[in-house]
């Protein structure tokens, strides 16, 4: 594990690591020299990973900084050290000691490699928001910190808010490109200049005192150094097309001058220009004055600020008074709207407190009696007077107000107010200026204009079952303003005030002339239209328009069509469903709920995202809505993809709630194909397979017609080009179901392949979701679309959350899970080894020897079904080996994303060292691990994070032993027991560390088992014995050892469905 | 050919071929006539109505060719290097009447009563009845007679005005396109003179540094100092909410600020100051665009 860190030192970025030191008492022996003695050089820091071996990460993430031939840079960083120990950024690296007291400054080396700046912004983008690059490969907090800044530079570039300059730093002239900071942006980079982890200004290329980096300056300088790399073309750029047509003659001219010289230096990459001392600081002279109405309107220490108010009270009265009048009353509204004045007023905004809002003719007298502005030596006067004259020209109707010798505002009419709204107010903004609007102009998604509704002719029900989403019906258009139907008269009225601004109804509302005339021509042409009922859907979802302008607001419909946009819409409840009889589970009810959700889509041949929480039993809807079909008379098969790891679970849970349903899981090499498979899969109900088969199997599994397919933790199709996404969407279904426990609706990027797969088309192709949708929402640019997708996505979206109170009050406080993983082929072959061996001891034994025999075998058999490493104490990698760990670890995630914490009990303290290492490099998050060999302080200080600190470590993974009694760790509302111990009680005494008085959530318990193994036999047997007393079973596993040679083999013995690979 | 052919019929001097200038300040004007807004138009047609024949159209060739090396404006005078046959370029110098302070003062008080002529002014633009202003006061802001113009030049050409004067003539008119104070300047009134006088009265002009307006002013000469707390250290304060709000739309035009600020004084590339431009910021605002959303600069390197 690396934990990646960013410096940025005169002008260039370094990257360098830590990782974590294997000594269990960090830097004991490698630092016992203090590395305060002057003249001696600074200790390399103990976690000191190196260039190379970060570069080699980097690789390995797939990050090629190959053109890296340099040698490692020694950095010199002043980091908080505590004796002779530096403070390590996390506790992955190393833990830290048990008192900070005293923490000084101290040098510490470190080796790092200097990148070129496409290299940085290429590292940088891939940080974005993430806390791990691959895994093993954490993205430390400063980097984080770099990334966010480089974002700011690239959007003050894409608003193209920069100028050329040329400057002089001592050694001689350097021409450059500079960011223009205005207004919100100013105030943006200081706070984040101010968020600067201090370590990002520790770092020095030689050693020596702490250095003395202003955050503001350092932040100035390093977006300056990405607006450069953005601004400067690429080299390859350059050399391209050299010169082009141009004669060398014409060439030769042009180098020649001066301002030929600069434009080189700008595009090149060190922006080194040559030449006369005097001849260049003249340059930079006229450069500076040409900047100066730039750089004087953004040094001054007010802004000038716009605030549009709204014509007068009386106006508003009038016509929210007249109530049912309005329609006779358009006329006489209409007159007031065109005489009535908006006002645009001008103040003085101050910069560091923008609530304090000076009037332009308090401004214009020097700012009254205790003025603001003496104080900061600021003209106010002079400064209005020359953003005004700018304003002027960006927009030309303030120009009229400035015939006075001190104006505080313009007068608008409607037509200059919606100019304002919709164009100049934008303009004045990026021009710096400050702009204050209307609240009901702001609040976001209720410009309120022109709409059309589809009023849908009620259909003629044709005889049974004719309802289909591609029947074509016909509907008529109305227009509505500001939600509310509008007649043809009052819309003619409307037309002829040739305003874009009306008050209608108590409320400003946006007209456009071409909107008018074509909402209009609905009328005039008695034109409706003819559409299919899923172009309804999709209409009344909000993705249509009715002509080139005007978008449809909404589609009303009688009779079922009206039923179904309705539920769609959920102003109206979906039918309940019957539970069907062969289920052998007790629906809670919104498990009901659901289960009818998806029966009421699947009617409709709709595709739906069920995405409730972890634990809240999204199989068992499902399976309940086959087990209907099925006994409805479907004998169409049912696919199920899902990650490998949980094939089993799903044939567990198949077997235990819908026995009378045929399944077959298609997995392993013997699995058959073509003509024998479709064969196979006609005798089931239910096919279970998994992602990886998928689109190894895309052929064979696009020859049937199944009934449905349902992906089970669909996140593994949020992208769509890999293949097994394409292979999703390329099988025959009858309705799609999509299940995941993660918020899939927050991440705009995952959600176009996975409602792709459900509903194709509805988000329109990937490259038009990408410009409707996802860049808008990125980069904030157009408010309304998150909520236009939100819309259109909604209907298709199941998602329940433990903590909602509808749902919590069904749930028990402690559910208990069993779930079942599978072997992977190596712990198959271990087990199997290990249980030939262990027939053969214990036909040889007899007496206490039997008994060891009987004790060693099961530990074994428990550590192979754990991981093989733990088995094998080999130290040997740990990815991919194990089917328990797989699952853990697709559990965890899903944990971690929802903010939830979770203790995870083993018998063993390795297999907790490999959980912990695992999870770590998985996550890049600290994993507590309390074992046996923990201090009692360090337990304190474990248990005491976990229950009270703010950003404490979500995972505690503790040995049975030492924290399977005593501890209050009821942070955790789920619990794992990796392995078993066969004994209940213990067991439930180790859940009771989280539930237990103190808990305020649902606590989930979810017991690991690798199918087909002895956990699933013991399993089944303490089942079988449960209403005998305990005593029985004893207090420890030694009743175990009672059973016969025979009922022991049996235990033993491998069943068929343990591995699935 | 016609050219020299009429001039030598007319008895001035034959045209003589100027040596190529090096790095001479370029017009942007590359065709057609010189100035875009009024009031260069104004500064032009003074020149214009001194009769002075082809010199005209060889002043105007010589400022689109660069051979203008240097211009220098003054407080009512404007001094000139121009590059013509001989290897030292000529000394070109053209004075005009100053305002005395008197003058200055009286216009002043009008220009006051009008807060659009100080806007107009300081955003770089001529408000459009500035001469009314100085006729009300028996004023005039542009030269009107040959008298108004004092022009010398070091040239062997009898005609005053030569070419070389034309070409400086014609060049303070692109100037003057993007500075309308240069006028002013010229007329003894500089910015903040003019500002001090038409502004509120009394008030301290801007001193002559220019502002940066730049982040590193914020920043402090003695920042805080490193800290020994862990979580400071090394995680820094929460960045959560602050990059959410940014607007990454492009603009409307390309390039804004290039617009707001205009070519530049007396540019010298052969190419148009906005072509050379441009192209540039439109192709940065794509690659931003980009890396904003998190594609890498480069792939598959």
């Amino acid at each position: 594990m690396i934990i990646l860190h960013g410096a940025f030192v005169q002008t260039s970025f370094y990257l360098w690591g830590e990782i974590p030191v294997e000594s269990s008492v960090p830097g004991a022996t490698r630092t016992r020299r203090k590395p305060k003695d002057k003249g001696v050089r600074p200790n390399t820091l103990p976690y000191d990973a190196g260039a190379a071996a970060v570069l080699k990460k980097l690789l390995e993430a797939g990050l090629d900084l190959a053109d890296h031939d340099e040698p490692t840079t020694n950095l010199f960083l002043s980091i908080p050290t505590v004796g002779a120990l530096a403070l390590s950024s996390s506790p992955l690296i190393a833990s830290p000691p048990e008192s900070t007291e005293g923490a000084s400054l101290q040098v510490w080396a470190v080796g790092s490699a200097r990148v070129q700046p496409e290299d940085a912004v290429g590292v940088l983008c891939r940080c974005v928001d993430k806390e791990l690059l691959a895994p093993g490969l954490v993205v430390g907090k400063d980097l984080a910190f770099w990334a966010a800044a480089m974002r700011f530079a690239a959007a003050i570039v894409a608003r193209q808010q920069f100028l050329p300059n040329l400057i002089e730093n001592g050694a001689g002239y350097r021409a450059c490109w500079e960011p223009i900071l205005t207004g919100a942006d100013y105030d943006r980079a200081l706070k984040l200049a101010r968020a600067m982890p201090h370590v990002c200004r520790a770092a020095a290329l030689a050693p020596g005192p702490p250095p003395e980096v202003d955050p503001v300056s350092l932040f100035s300088d390093f977006i300056g150094f990405i607006v450069n790399y953005l601004v400067r073309p690429a080299p390859s750029d350059a050399s391209e097309k050299p010169n082009r047509s141009r004669s060398s003659h014409a060439r030769k001219q042009q180098v020649d001058s001066i301002h030929d010289r600069w434009l080189i230096a700008l595009s090149s990459k060190d922006g080194v220009m040559s030449g006369e001392p005097d001849e260049l600081k003249l340059l930079a002279r006229q450069i500076a004055e040409w900047r100066r109405p730039i750089a004087i309107s953004n040094s001054a220490p007010f802004r000038l600020c716009f605030r549009l108010e709204e014509p007068g009270d009386n106006l508003d009265s009038d016509t929210s008074d007249s109530g049912q009048a309005d329609a006779e009353n358009v006329e006489a509204v209409a007159t007031n709207v065109n005489g009535v004045r908006w006002k645009l007023r001008y103040l003085l905004q101050d910069v560091a407190d923008p609530s304090l809002l000076v009037p332009a003719k308090l401004a214009w007298a020097g700012g009254g009696k205790a003025s603001p502005f003496k104080s900061r030596n600021f003209n106010a006067a002079e400064y209005l007077l020359s953003s005004l004259g700018q304003a002027s020209t960006l927009c030309p109707r303030i120009e009229n107000s400035l015939r006075a010798a001190a104006p505080d505002g313009c007068e608008l009419d409607s037509t200059g107010a919606h100019e304002f709204l919709t164009e100049k107010a934008w303009l004045l903004e990026q021009a710096g200026f400050t702009i204050l609007l209307p609240a009901w102009w702001t609040r976001k998604g209720t410009k309120l204009r022109l709409a059309a509704r589809a009023v849908v002719k009620s259909p003629k029900l044709q005889g049974g079952g004719g309802l289909s989403l591609d029947q074509i019906v016909e509907f008529d258009w109305e227009a509505s303003l500001g939600g509310e139907a509008i007649s043809l008269e009052e819309l003619q009225m409307l037309a002829k005030l040739k305003s874009p601004l009306v008050k209608y109804r108590g409320q400003w509302v946006q007209l456009n002339a071409d909107e008018i005339q074509e909402a209009l021509g609905f009328w005039n042409e008695r034109s409706g239209g003819r559409a299919s009922v899923r172009d309804l859907v999709k209409m009344s979802l909000g993705a249509g328009s009715a002509g080139e302008l005007v978008s449809v607001e909404t589609v009303t419909a009688d009779g079922w069509i009206g039923d179904l946009l309705n539920q769609l819409d959920g102003r109206a409840a979906y039918e309940e469903q019957a539970i069907p009889g062969g289920l052998l589970a007790t629906l809670r009810p919104y498990q009901l709920r659901g289960y009818s959700w998806l029966s009421f889509l699947r009617t409709w041949g709709l595709g739906a995202c069920l995405a409730d929480d972890m634990g809240l039993g999204k199989t068992v809807q499902v399976l309940t809505l086959i087990q209907k079909e099925w006994e409805t008379g479907s004998r169409q098969p049912v696919l199920v993809i899902c990650p490998t790891s949980v094939v089993g679970n799903w044939q567990k849970e198949a077997e235990r709630f819908t026995p009378q349903l045929p399944v077959t899981v298609h997995h392993g090499i013997g699995r058959r194909k073509g003509g024998a498979f479709k064969k196979e899969a006609a005798k089931h109900a239910l096919v279970i397979s998994s992602y990886s088969l998928l689109h190894r199997d895309v052929e064979v599994l696009k020859e049937v017609d199944w009934r449905g397919v349902v992906l089970d933790e669909a996140q593994n199709v949020k992208n769509a080009e890999t293949k097994q996404s394409k292979a999703a969407r390329s099988l025959n279904a009858g309705y799609r179901l999509a299940l995941t426990g993660t918020p899939v609706e927050n991440n705009v990027g995952d959600l176009w392949s996975i409602m792709e797969f459900l509903n194709p088309g509805l988000l329109g192709s990937q490259s038009e979701f990408k410009r409707k949708f996802y860049l808008p929402i990125q980069t904030s640019s157009d408010p309304t679309a998150a909520k236009r997708l939100r819309r259109l996505t909604e209907p298709f979206i199941l998602r329940r959350l433990k903590t909602d109170k509808t749902i919590i009050s069904d749930l028990p406080d402690k559910m208990e899970m069993k779930v079942f993983c599978t072997l992977t082929k190596e712990q198959a072959s271990l087990y199997a080894a290990v249980v030939n061996e262990a027939t053969r001891e214990l036909e040889e034994s007899e007496g206490i020897k039997r008994k060891g025999v009987v004790l060693a075998t099961l530990s074994k058999l428990k550590q192979v079904c754990n991981h093989p490493a733990q088995f094998l104490g080999d130290n040997s990698a740990i990815p991919n080996r194990s089917g328990k760990l797989a699952r853990l670890t697709e559990m965890i995630e899903e944990i971690l994303e929802i903010e939830e914490r979770a203790l995870i009990f083993t018998q063993f303290r390795e297999m907790g060292e490999i959980i912990r290492k695992h999870l770590q490099e998985t996550f890049g998050r600290e994993v507590l691990f309390l074992h046996g060999g923990v201090t009692k302080k360090n337990r304190d200080q474990m248990v005491e994070r976990f229950q009270t600190a703010n950003n404490a470590p979500s995972i505690f993974i503790l040995s049975l032993k030492a924290g399977g009694t005593g501890l209050n760790l009821t942070q955790a509302n789920h619990v794992f027991h990796f392995d078993r111990w066969w004994n209940p009680a213990v067991e439930n005494q180790a859940t009771d560390r989280a539930f237990r008085i103190g808990q305020v959530k649902n606590v989930q318990v979810h017991k690991y088992l690798c199918a087909g193994t002895l956990e699933e036999k013991i399993d089944e047997m303490i089942e079988r014995k449960k209403g005998i007393a305990s005593a029985v079973v004893g207090a420890g596993e030694q009743w175990l050892t009672e059973l016969s040679t025979d009922e022991l083999k049996e235990l033993f013995a491998l069943g068929r469905d343990a591995a699935v690979e | 050919m016609s050219d020299w052919y009429r001039d030598s019929y007319r008895r001035f001097p034959p045209k003589s071929t100027p040596r190529q200038a090096k790095g001479g300040i370029k017009a942007q004007s590359k065709q057609g006539g010189f100035g875009k807004s009024w009031w260069a138009k104004r500064w032009i047609s003074v020149l214009e109505t001194f009769n002075i024949g082809s010199r005209l159209s060889r002043g105007r060739s010589y400022a689109r060719r660069g051979q203008v090396v240097s211009i220098d404006i003054d407080t009512g005078v404007v001094q000139a290097a121009v590059q013509g046959s001989r290897s030292a370029p000529y000394q070109v110098k053209i004075a005009m009447a100053t305002l005395t302070d008197g003058d200055g003062e009286k216009l002043g008080r009008a220009l006051a009563s009008q807060a659009l002529f100080a806007a107009k002014l300081l955003a770089n633009e001529m408000p459009q009845d500035i001469e009314t202003v100085f006729q009300a006061s028996s004023l005039s802001l542009f030269p009107e007679r040959l008298g108004d113009l004092k022009t010398e030049c070091s040239c062997p050409d009898w005609s005053n005005p030569c070419k070389h004067v034309a070409a400086v003539y014609y060049l303070l008119g692109e100037e003057f396109d993007r500075d309308p104070f240069l006028i002013f300047k010229l007329r003894g009134l500089d910015r903040e003179k003019l500002v001090g006088l038409i502004g509120s009265p009394g008030r301290d002009a801007h001193g002559a540094e220019a502002p940066t307006g730049a982040l590193s002013a914020a920043s402090s000469m003695r920042p805080e100092p490193i800290t020994t707390d862990v979580s400071g250290f090394w995680h820094g304060a929460e960045l959560s909410e602050e990059l959410s709000g940014v607007d990454l739309q492009s603009p409307p035009v390309t390039a804004p600020l290039l617009k707001r600020l205009g070519s530049f004084p007396f540019w010298r590339s052969d190419q148009r100051f906005a072509d050379v431009f441009e192209p540039i910021y439109e192709r940065a605002s794509l690659q931003a665009m980009k890396v904003f959303v998190g594609e890498l600069p480069k792939s598959g390197r």
